[in-house]
């Protein structure tokens, strides 16, 4: 009974596969309108028009991978730089407030320097040169109107404004009410043009309190920054984003304006509009403030690529917490092939209560807390990781977890996975690709990232067939050339007390 | 090399900019208008909203047709809750959430239910808030009869399979060894647990009280929440009314209805105040603060909202992110929360900061609260607040589906129907000396209270005339 209601279930849904796949709805590459700007700036645009609302995204083909050794966290840094306001936004006199700020990065070097030294630094000066810079700073608030495009986009009725620093590509986005497209327009290219670098010292301060929120004091944050430094030994994925702690302690303003100059290569630059839009006027208002940013020189960048690892590699990160633990193989990126077929084994493994490792290790086995599968770590611009992060459930243990893994994984390689498996694991991504289309943030997300990431947002719309062709063989052959041991590497996070767990004061 | 040509050319810039002034700026000004006189075309702005139709078996259902994706989508509130546990099996409500969507039916076994959901790459999510439970569900419209039917048997005849629920309860003491290893979920659940002493909505579940719950609590407990009068249900997707309300009394018009909505819960009567400290060796301090205030309900509700805007729920400009995190550096996470029900409200705020600044961190907010219910508060704040709600609130209206839950939550939290389409007007309508009355009457460091996480040996100086800090010691 059950059997036969899933098989026609299978049947239904593969016959609905052939009959959508075509449908308006999905048809992403009738609707997008791809323009390239004289610069070589990509502006792709998409008309929704439900609610007079859109979306803005703007991407840069930089990221934390074209960092400066020794500079790392200055891709991150800049980012939060951004957010400072320009010469005419932010500024209350800025000939003035010019020379002040370069008197405080002066002083910032200086005391940067002699607090480098360490314990021989001279301490009278440090504390000299630190009230000096104090002083510095709060003189500038007389100049300077903190917080203006935050402020501007706020109360234009902008919803979501942020940005985000990845390892290749950084994002600035916001939402608005679909007749302030210029306002954007006016604040992102001025203050990708001309930012003023405001504030430097006390955002440091600011990114050292972000690391110790989202790293620092965060088992999963450790763990992960550990897994992937010994995953990479040489590719700049091994390093963490917000900057290793020693580089971003004294950060300099000319390691972040080293990472700015890569912003202004036009050619490096997509941008996606999507929502209640003309796009006539839109693109008109598109060129007007963003066709004078330069088309960059071709500057090669010489980022090392990863040799092959022969064996495997452990790490375990103590820490005052539960265990868990990270595992991940290297494999090539999008869009080759084998990528498609991890992404199919990705869900097979680990998407919903029936998925291998969920009904195998939670449900069954009953060893594992939770457990989820990534292809596609840590970013895409280079060969990455399959990773899989799991947490024992007490009294079993993270090594007792790890190899049940490794067994499961065992499984998929000896064995194709079912028919039943596969068309399962295809409904699953395809539901997940249609909900994905619903929401002009989703969307201006996706094609954007595609666009820039693969010079084709067009992944994305050919995706669903690229995957309905994966077979179980392609997913076995996958498993066989990549999740082996020798091409793997382990992080336990394993607990280590402290203190006792004494609250009397 | 790279370093100096950079330099050098900024430079070159800048001369090339002061020796052509008037033409520079004049260049400039045109391509680089001053923003805040942009001038933008008229905003065509309508509120759409769902219909409300209440159906034969007492249910009442929110419809608003969206075709633009073969989706539908289904949202439903629940009048029920954790606060509604029973005394010593604290984790009941929660539980019984969980089981519905994982303990199968008294038609369908729990592995077949999931297969099922697996399969058609859709699955419902059933999840137990402090005071209501809320259902989502989005499947594709071919596929709708068989997820109403399996949504209907899950909701109405769950199995609450004995092998699950023993799942579920492991599962759940798992994650209460856990709570320590994040620091802010700690610390933030300590913070409601003293804001609601004595009151249901204050306990949680714990390993003993964990100990104590059996398969006939969640019987109980579901039988006594999860009836048709009980619920409020949510339609939006690519389907016709007519069809949404057949479909929905199809799949649920035949369940019966066994009771009364449980009473909605009085408002907590009062909260611990003063100082509590949390012991864990970590390089940054959790620092939380808050105080129950004025409820949704309340005509102060709107200029109280403002306020909040201002203090530190606005962004980067409200108060506390300026003076905590631009000025001084001292949180990347810093700001303010107001969360308002039907008859009460909670006001809070937060910082994450090193060890070293604990203190000072504390002491600053503790001024922007004090310098704000003294009146410091100007008629160019309460412009930019109101500004800022007014023009954002057309993303309420964003999607279709988000209209037909929000409605249905106004009718579920019992405020006016004309609750949505007022809130523009009545925001308008705060003055300023509104925002200094609220602030005065509302704002009162007496009743507040601190929890701060962190190195407790390390904090810094701590200011004078704060009573000694009680030590709290979470267990699991």
């Amino acid at each position: 009974m059950l059997i036969r209601n899933k098989l026609s279930l299978a049947l239904i849904l593969l016959a609905l596969w052939v009959c959508t796949g075509s449908a308006a709805a999905f048809d992403l590459e009738k609707r997008v309108i791809k323009t390239r700007l004289p610069n070589g700036l990509t502006v792709l645009m998409l008309e929704r028009s439900f609610s007079p609302t859109v979306s803005l995204y703007i991407r840069h083909r930089v990221g934390a991978v074209d960092e400066v050794k020794g500079q790392s966290g200055a891709a991150h840094f800049l980012e939060h730089m951004m957010f400072k306001g320009t010469p005419t936004i932010g500024s209350k006199n800025y000939t003035a407030e010019k020379k002040l700020l370069s008197r405080i990065f002066r002083i910032g070097q200086t005391l940067d320097r002699e607090k480098k030294k360490g314990e021989k630094g001279d301490q009278r000066r440090i504390e000299r040169l630190s009230a000096l810079l104090k002083r510095l700073q709060e003189a500038h608030r007389r100049y300077y109107i903190p917080n203006e495009i935050d402020r501007l986009y706020t109360e234009n009725g902008g919803l979501n404004m942020n940005a985000s620093t990845g390892q290749d590509v950084t994002t600035y986005f916001v939402n608005l009410p679909a007749n302030k497209i210029e306002l954007w327009a006016r604040i992102e290219s001025d203050r990708l043009l001309n930012p003023v670098f405001r504030e430097f010292y006390t955002e440091r301060d600011v990114i050292l309190e972000e690391r110790r929120q989202t790293t620092e004091t965060s088992p999963d944050g450790k763990l992960f920054e550990a897994f992937l430094g010994a995953a990479y030994q040489v590719h700049p994925y091994g390093i963490p984003i917000i900057g290793l702690p020693e580089d971003l302690r004294f950060l300099s303003p000319q390691a972040i304006r080293t990472i700015h100059k890569k912003y202004l290569r036009a050619e490096h630059i997509v941008i996606a509009v999507v929502g209640d839009i003309n796009p006539e006027k839109t693109l008109k208002l598109v060129t007007k403030y963003f066709g004078r940013i330069p088309r960059g020189s071709s500057q090669k960048n010489s980022i090392p690529a990863e040799p092959p690892q022969r064996e495997e590699r452990k790490v375990i990160v103590p820490f005052d917490a539960n265990p868990s633990l990270i595992i991940g193989f290297h494999k090539p990126a999008p869009p080759s092939d084998d990528d498609y077929a991890l992404d199919v084994l990705e869900t097979i493994l680990s998407k919903g209560r029936t998925s291998r490792l969920y009904a195998g290790l939670v449900s069954d086995k009953k060893i594992a807390d939770s457990i989820s599968v990534h292809n596609g770590m840590p970013a895409a611009r280079f060969p990455n990781l399959f990773a899989i992060f799991a947490r024992p459930r007490h009294p079993h243990t993270n090594a007792e977890l790890r190899d049940a893994i490794f067994h499961e994984l065992e499984a998929i390689r000896e064995n194709p996975v079912s028919e039943q498996e596969l068309a399962k694991a295809k409904n699953q991504m395809k539901m997940d690709y249609i909900r994905s289309l619903d929401s002009n943030a989703e969307l201006a997300s996706i094609l954007s990232y595609y666009e820039l990431l693969l010079g084709d947002y067009r992944y994305f719309s050919t995706y669903l067939s690229r995957i309905n062709r994966i077979s179980a063989q392609d997913i076995q052959k996958a498993a066989e050339r990549y999740l082996v041991a020798e091409n793997r590497t382990v992080a336990l996070l394993a607990t280590e007390k402290k203190v006792t767990n004494q609250n009397e004061p | 090399m790279n370093h100096k040509r950079c330099i050098r050319i900024f430079v070159l810039l800048y001369m090339l900019a002061s020796c052509f002034g008037i033409l520079s700026e004049a260049r400039a000004a045109d391509i680089f208008p001053p923003p805040d006189r942009l001038q933008y075309p008229a905003l065509e702005f309508r509120l759409p909203s769902a219909q409300r139709i209440e159906l034969k078996n007492g249910m009442v259902l929110f419809f608003l047709p969206n075709p633009e994706l073969p989706l539908i989508s289904l949202s439903a509130l629940i009048r029920t809750g954790s606060a509604y546990d029973p005394p010593g099996k604290e984790g009941v409500a929660e539980l019984t959430a969980y089981l519905l969507r994982t303990g199968g039916t008294k038609k369908t076994a729990s592995d077949a239910v999931d297969e099922r959901f697996d399969f058609l790459g859709a699955s419902p999510s059933v999840s137990m808030g402090l005071d209501s439970a809320t259902v989502h569900f989005t499947f594709p419209k071919s596929d709708l009869d068989a997820c109403l039917e399996l949504l209907s048997q899950m909701l109405s005849e769950p199995a609450f399979e004995e092998k699950k629920l023993q799942i579920a309860l492991s599962l759940k003491k798992e994650e209460l060894r856990r709570i320590a290893d994040n620091p802010q979920k700690l610390a933030f659940r300590e913070f409601n647990r003293l804001l609601y002493p004595d009151d249901p909505r204050g306990r949680y579940a714990t390993v003993a009280s964990l100990e104590n719950i059996v398969r006939d609590d969640l019987v109980v407990f579901h039988r006594k929440s999860f009836f048709p009068t009980n619920i409020l249900i949510a339609v939006s997707g690519d389907i016709a009314k007519d069809d949404a309300v057949k479909k929905i009394e199809q799949y649920f018009g035949n369940w019966e209805n066994p009771g009364s909505a449980p009473a909605v819960l009085p408002p907590p009567s009062k909260s611990a105040r003063g100082l509590y400290f949390i012991r864990k060796p970590l390089p940054q301090s959790i620092v939380v603060g808050g105080e129950l205030t004025v409820s949704k309900k309340d005509p102060d509700y709107y200029a109280f909202a403002l306020l909040d805007f201002i203090i530190g729920s606005g962004g980067f400009p409200s108060r506390i992110f300026t003076a905590v995190r631009n000025n001084e550096g001292l949180a990347y996470s810093a700001g303010s929360f107001y969360r308002a029900r039907g008859n009460y409200g909670v006001f809070g705020t937060y910082a994450f900061t090193k060890t070293a600044s604990t203190a000072e961190a504390f002491e600053l907010i503790r001024t922007i609260l004090r310098a704000v219910a003294a009146g410091a508060v100007s008629q160019g704040d309460l412009d930019w607040a109101k500004k800022s709600v007014l023009n954002g609130f057309i993303f309420s209206f964003e999607e279709p589906a988000q209209i037909a839950d929000q409605q249905m939550t106004v009718a579920y939290e019992d405020l006016p129907a004309d609750y949505l389409a007022a809130y523009r007007s009545r925001i308008e309508a705060v003055t300023l000396d509104d925002l200094k009355r609220v602030a005065a009457k509302y704002l009162n460091e007496k009743k507040r209270l601190t929890v701060i996480l962190g190195d407790v040996e390390r904090f810094g100086k701590w200011p004078d005339g704060w009573q000694s800090p009680v030590f709290l010691n979470p267990q699991p």
